[in-house]
């Protein structure tokens, strides 16, 4: 296949209604007789509402109505394609509730005719609290006496196995308290490692141990992060004929509308769901956000559209962020940096709801990352009062590896070898085995692993070796130091549908489910299809972002998935496509369908040749598989329906992608900094990064650039400033805006940044193609924080991010003298 | 009454076109009224809805607040000058480089467009918890939230802490005390000057304020005395990120020297305390030596003598004495970008 | 779905976007509370409620509050939404237009104070005639600029507005002129190259 689309740069369909400003995203939607509402938001970290009156505020002109957490439709069970039922967590995350368990919850929402009257309404309403017991600090809950963030404790509890047949129940919330032993840790600025729910070994710890030439045992904390989208998640709804029209925010059109009626007791086919542009989600607004059935339930109420603006504070308490973990690592190195063996402790901050999947993600990229051959994890995820955690770019990836990176790094000087060689030691490659193994005694494994060659290409090009000799060497207050680090991240899922009609009229009209919000993955995967149909790409329309205008089941646009899931779809809808257009060459101008060709727009054979234009016309007068009248029985239903819609308009290609896969996707790239640090005054500025990706084929190199290094300066913001601050006497956020919680600005950014991809594909998916979006943000913040620790040695900072105040406190002491374990300073 | 931090509360609009109508305004208003400049500070005021004047002064059409003219070698900067102006002025690059590089670091370029010189230096502490409406003594209250035990005061005072340890956050104000400036004040009974030190006042005289601006009092201009023109110029501000945020420490300095000595100096440093700190002391100790490293570390060991730490600022002290020391030494201008 | 258009989108791209949004079209602009709450009147010198203001080179009349910004004018009184907020706090420049030429962000700017002055936003770059694109704005499509771009036309509007003022400049020097501008995708690098290009569009 010689590429025309695939692995060139083009101009996205959506790129001049972005760059015109004629692009909409949900606050810029305007219906006649549009409502506004605000939201009353916590004030306490943990209370009961005891007493709300509203009356006042509802005497007001221009107020038209309020909803309360009574209002809201209970959560919903859950039953899954195979029949199992799974029991709503009643004690999860609410749209609204009587029992904030953070402040900032939303607490009620009113509805007036402008903001400001809706503002002025939310003053006039009296409400009680009856202040309930708070923590903000993970570790401090699990000290002796350490307080609870819920009622019932601070942990989830493991869900008892369902028996067969039975629903499966929620986790229930426990309460776990470590001794006065473990406690002692603490105050030694070690993270104590107590009793955990979750463990996990594999291979000879003790072995390990006493094989090693080097054992460390270290604690490096995370900070948390909001995601700060720079839309905020704003939603916009209306009901029209019984439908309910939603406008939001979200990461994944399709898949937003099973959210959104599983939250409101509707049938899917009555939620239309329109997202065409997403101003960011980062993991915040994977199925969209449960905050977006205020407005759809106001607007019932009242029987107008309702507009819900989240302003940007609102958006920092509901927007969520990555959880910090502390993590404690013992590790053990043979003389030429290999690891012998890994005991991992994390404690993870849950927040007060749903339990995150960061926790156990930490372990399971460590594994995957470093292959010790002998690993023992252990971890908590602790409940606190501080807004819901949501998967952030590398969920638990990020964290895992970073606890890890620095230790790495240390060993790397202690034992006198290079970073790049300690890294490529202990490098995974090929069907890389990772994480526990599974009852059946099996591990899990990569599909592909090229990360030497990732780090051989990048320290080449970064001129590693001949950089690294300046490390650590002062020129007046000046010092720069090297750091290379690698990151890894699941990147790609399967089985989802690709759809599209090729018309009479010459042209293809692709279906795209993905969401867009700005990875451009929406338009970049159906790029295969047009390829391998030999569509140009002028004469190629797509349609996304709207759940009314007959969209195939897709993913989320998370977990890099989609990359890899939908380049499979659509290979899989093309060449159902190729084979119904050589059945109507065959039947149009006989022989075999095995003797035509599809290409140069015509399918062609021995018999003749049609137009792609004209098996169109055929397609639809032959009907039946040709033109979607029969439908393959795999396809979801989602896609059934979408694609019944859109019978009888010419050659349909639609499948589900059933390709074989052997292993577990995941990408995988090797960063390297070069900082410079001013010892004087504690700043230091990143003179220089390269990323290298291991992400399989290429398809849209400059998305695929943005993603890299976008993704790897997010994960530098980790390192350089981005984190979260409580006051732990009120529990009570301090950093709400952005000049607190500093995100990065674009003179934080390196001076000079490059990227390059290996364009290796992985073999087990067609297109070759694995996502790319979270392994760079490990990768951009470890090789920082490695830097660093090469130009001013170790024990400086345990913890990230790094700042002035830090480094410049720790330089004159001669040691670190931030606290270490203390959460959200 | 809940609480909601966002819609700014109508109020009245006034845009007076000269200064005596914007003072009789402010007179007639009172603790009503709302002096409007650039406006970047009080937006916050009034969109986090803790500020609800019933009546907002524009100064924005009064011609003579703006623009920068020559005044006896010296300059008259009108206080609603724009930074951006004020950076771009030819008089102000040739002889007083010192504030072009203060106000060239403030915020963003758009916050400098819009963000006046006179607004700059009168605005209002960054303190958290005093901006997140908390009620402590500076909002009236009687308590401080950023000094104790549990509090996380990174950004507070480490000197004169008196009941509130929240900073001064302007970095064209230590700038203008270096410049030996001189605040040009207006108000119901005429006009007044003081020197840029004694503009900002401190918790001991009046907790709830920055300035000594009075009642019906506006800042009309800025002068700046021939006398620093032309001087070695230092100015350094250590922030978190390169844009936007404030200082964490800045430190200005103008020097003379006489021949390989020093003659005459001016240094302030900021977010130290509620007012920019002038370093008299040190000013003195340095006068008749030479400008080397030696010098540099005594004036920097000088400027942090009676530094008073909080829980998590104690940076600020090996912070402060080296960029005095920096200051001293004449490393060049590293004002960072 | 209401798009009240300027004068100067082209009558096909107008229902392009009515039928792009998919939902009810209507002509009609939705209501704001005509009086203050009290129903009183203004003080006497106060500045009046109807303002007008000159947009992308049209003169529109508006009935503006004392209290609202420009951004919150641009966005719900004018119907151009190309303008956003992100932050409505003078952070993150989401908001910025260009007044007489200079960039500034709408969220922090009383629109009563944009009164005699020239304002120009997102919508106003391109050629009114001809819908060609400005250089800015074709430099970013020819180098893929920005991501999920909400944060696009507060750096076109940034990036214009400086390139008046520095029209060679380097690449640091644009990233400066750019600073007060933030991305979340964290684009940068992309969004640099694509400013750069746009600004060697502009030299012609």
């Amino acid at each position: 296949m010689t590429n025309k689309l695939i692995g060139q740069n083009y101009t996205t369909p959506d790129l001049v209604a972005k760059v015109t400003g004629r692009a909409k995203y949900a606050e810029d939607f305007r219906v006649d007789g549009m409502l506004f509402c605000k939201l009353l938001l916590s004030p306490m970290p943990h209370a009961r509402v005891r007493r709300i009156d509203a009356s006042k505020a509802l005497k007001m002109p221009g107020v038209k109505g309020i909803l309360t957490a009574d209002e809201l439709p209970p959560p919903a069970d859950v039953v899954t394609d195979l029949g199992q039922t799974i029991k709503a967590n009643t004690r999860g995350e609410k749209a609204l509730t009587s029992e904030p368990a953070y402040q900032g919850e939303p607490v009620l929402a009113v509805a007036a005719v402008d903001e400001l009257t809706a503002a002025e309404a939310i003053e006039r309403i009296e409400i009680d609290w009856e202040p309930l017991p708070f923590e903000v600090d993970p570790v401090k809950s699990l000290l002796p006496g350490g307080a609870n963030a819920r009622l019932e404790g601070n942990i989830w509890g493991k869900p008892k196995p369902p028996s067969p047949g039975q629903p499966v129940s929620p986790p229930a919330i426990e309460d776990l308290k470590w001794t006065d032993a473990e406690a002692a840790e603490y105050a030694q600025g070690r993270l104590p490692m107590g009793k955990t729910p979750d463990e996990w070994s594999y291979g000879n710890l003790d072995a390990g141990f006493k094989d090693a030439a080097l054992v460390l045992d270290e604690t490096f904390v995370t900070p948390n992060t909001s995601h700060q989208t720079l839309e905020p998640r704003t939603a916009m709804a209306y009901w029209q004929n019984g439908k309910l029209y939603m406008h939001c925010s979200t990461q994944s059109v399709v898949q937003t509308v099973g959210s959104v009626s599983r939250w409101l007791h509707l049938d899917p086919k009555d939620v239309v769901l329109i997202s065409e542009y997403t101003g960011g989600g980062f993991g915040s607004k994977a199925t969209g956000t449960i905050t977006s059935v205020i407005p759809a339930l106001l607007s019932k109420k009242l029987s107008a559209p309702v507009m819900m603006r989240i302003d940007r504070e609102t958006e920092h308490y509901i927007g969520g962020a990555r959880p910090a973990v502390h993590g404690r690592l013992k590790v053990g190195f043979a003389k030429d940096g290999r690891i012998t063996a890994l005991d991992m402790f994390v404690v993870n901050e849950n927040g007060p709801y749903e339990p995150v999947g960061d926790t156990g993600m930490t372990g399971r990229m460590v594994s995957l990352l470093f292959q010790p051959p002998a690993m023992r994890w252990r971890g908590v995820s602790v409940l606190t009062n501080t807004p819901p955690r949501r998967a952030q770019s590398q969920p638990g990836g990020m964290q895992g590896i970073t606890v890890m990176e620095p230790i790495l790094a240390k060993a790397a000087r202690k034992l006198g070898v290079d970073q790049v060689a300690i890294h490529r030691v202990n490098a995974p490659e090929g069907k890389a085995k990772f994480g526990p193994a599974n009852a059946r005694g099996d591990r899990a494994y990569a599909t592909s692993a090229f990360v030497k060659e990732a780090l051989d290409r990048g320290a080449e090009q970064f001129r590693w070796h001949e950089r690294k000799a300046q490390g650590g060497k002062r020129q007046g207050p000046k010092v720069r130091g090297y750091g290379v680090a690698t990151s890894a991240f699941v990147a790609g899922s399967t089985g989802y549908d690709g759809l599209f009609v090729i018309k009479p009229d010459g042209r293809m009209y692709i279906q795209s489910g993905i969401g867009n919000l700005g990875t451009e993955s929406m338009s970049d995967c159906q790029r295969v299809a047009a390829e391998m149909i030999g569509m140009p790409w002028e004469k190629v329309e797509l349609t996304w972002g709207h759940t009314g205008k007959n969209l195939p089941w897709s993913c989320v646009s998370g977990g890099s998935q989609t990359t890899h899931a939908h380049t499979r779809a659509a290979h899989a809808a093309a060449t159902y496509a190729i084979g119904k257009l050589r059945e109507i060459a065959a039947k149009a101008h006989g022989g075999k369908p095995e003797q035509y060709t599809v290409a140069n727009e015509r399918v062609s054979g021995p018999g003749g040749s049609l137009t792609l234009a004209q098996a169109a016309q055929k397609a639809i007068e032959y009907g039946g598989s040709f033109d979607g009248h029969e439908l393959p029985d795999d396809i979801n239903a989602f896609t059934k329906a979408s694609a019944a819609a859109l019978a009888g308009q010419g050659l349909m290609g639609v499948a589900r992608d059933n390709y074989k896969h052997d292993g577990s996707t995941h990408s995988f790239v090797a960063g390297f900094a070069e900082v410079e640090v001013d010892v004087e005054t504690g700043q230091y500025h990143i003179v220089d990064y390269l990323a290298v990706a291991d992400v399989g084929t290429v398809i849209h190199p400059h998305a695929l650039g943005g993603q890299v290094l976008g993704r790897s300066m997010l994960g530098i913001g980790h390192a350089i400033g981005q984190h979260w601050v409580y006051d732990q006497r009120y529990g009570v956020a301090l950093a709400r805006r952005f000049h607190h919680n500093k995100p990065p600005t674009i003179l934080d950014a390196p001076r000079t940044m490059a990227w390059d991809a290996l364009n290796l594909p992985d073999p087990e998916t067609p297109v070759g193609a694995r996502g790319i979006g979270e392994p760079p943000v490990a990768a951009g913040c470890c090789a920082v924080l490695n830097a660093l620790a090469d130009a001013l040695g170790d024990d400086v900072f345990r913890r990230a991010p790094v700042m002035a105040g830090t480094l410049l406190a720790a330089l004159d002491a001669g040691h670190p003298v931030q606290e270490p374990l203390t959460a959200h300073i | 009454m809940a609480v909601i931090r966002d819609v700014i509360a109508p109020f009245e609009l006034f845009q007076p076109a000269s200064t005596d109508d914007a003072i009789r305004l402010l007179d007639k208003y009172g603790a009503d009224a709302l002096v409007l400049a650039g406006g970047l500070d009080s937006m916050d005021w009034l969109k986090d809805r803790l500020r609800r004047p019933k009546a907002v002064v524009d100064l924005g059409q009064i011609q003579e607040l703006h623009g920068i003219k020559d005044a006896d070698g010296g300059l008259e900067i009108g206080a609603m000058t724009p930074l951006t102006e004020v950076v771009k002025h030819a008089a102000v690059r040739e002889k007083f480089s010192l504030l072009m590089e203060a106000a060239e670091l403030v915020a963003s370029p758009q916050i400098r467009n819009q963000g006046t010189l006179g607004g700059n230096v009168s605005q209002d502490t960054r303190c958290w918890y005093y901006r997140g409406g908390w009620t402590c003594y500076r909002a009236g209250g009687n308590i401080c939230y950023a000094d104790t035990p549990t509090a996380i005061n990174r950004e507070h005072a480490i000197f004169d802490a008196d009941r509130c340890v929240a900073v001064n956050p302007s970095d064209t104000a230590p700038a203008l005390v270096a410049l030996d400036a001189k605040m040009v004040l207006r108000g119901p009974k005429g006009e007044r000057i003081v020197n840029a030190e004694d503009y900002w006042i401190g918790p001991g005289i009046d907790i709830t304020r920055m300035t000594i601006l009075q009642p019906g009092e506006i800042l009309r201009a800025i002068r700046i005395p021939a006398t620093m023109a032309g001087a070695q110029f230092y100015f350094e501000k250590v922030r978190d990120r390169q844009v936007w945020d404030f200082p964490l420490v800045n430190v200005a300095a103008a020097i003379k020297t006489d021949g390989d000595k020093i003659g005459a100096a001016r240094l302030a440093v900021n977010a130290v305390a509620a007012t920019p700190r002038r370093l008299k002391q040190v000013e003195t100790a340095i006068i008749g030596r030479p400008r080397n490293e030696e010098t540099a570390k005594m004036a920097g060991d000088l400027a942090v003598q009676g530094a008073q730490t909080l829980r998590h600022n104690g940076y600020k002290v090996p912070l402060v004495r080296n960029l005095v020391r920096r200051a001293v030494r004449g490393v060049p201008s590293g004002a960072t970008t | 779905m209401t798009e009240i258009s300027p004068a100067h989108v082209s009558r096909r791209n107008f229902i392009k976007g009515v039928v792009a949004a998919g939902a009810v079209a209507s002509s009609s602009a939705y209501l704001f509370r005509s009086t203050t709450l009290h129903g009183q009147p203004s003080a006497a010198g106060a500045v009046e409620r109807l303002l007008t203001l000159n947009v992308n080179g049209q003169n529109r009349r508006v009935d503006v509050m004392p209290q609202d910004t420009l951004a919150w004018t641009l966005r719900y009184k004018l119907g151009l939404t190309g303008t956003k907020l992100g932050c409505d706090r003078a952070e993150c420049g989401a908001c910025t237009v260009l007044i007489d030429d200079v960039p500034h962000y709408s969220c922090s700017v009383l629109a009563h104070r944009t009164r005699g002055k020239k304002i120009t936003t997102i919508e106003g770059l391109a050629d009114p005639a001809t819908g060609k694109l400005s250089a800015v704005q074709q430099g970013v499509v020819d180098e893929q600029g920005f991501q999920c771009a909400f944060c696009m036309p507060g750096f076109v509007m940034a990036a214009t507005g400086y390139l008046k003022t520095n029209p060679n400049p380097t690449r640091q020097e644009l990233a400066h002129g750019v600073s007060g501008n933030l991305c979340r995708c964290q684009d940068y690098d992309k969004i640099l190259t694509a400013l750069m290009r746009g600004a060697e569009l502009m030299r012609g």
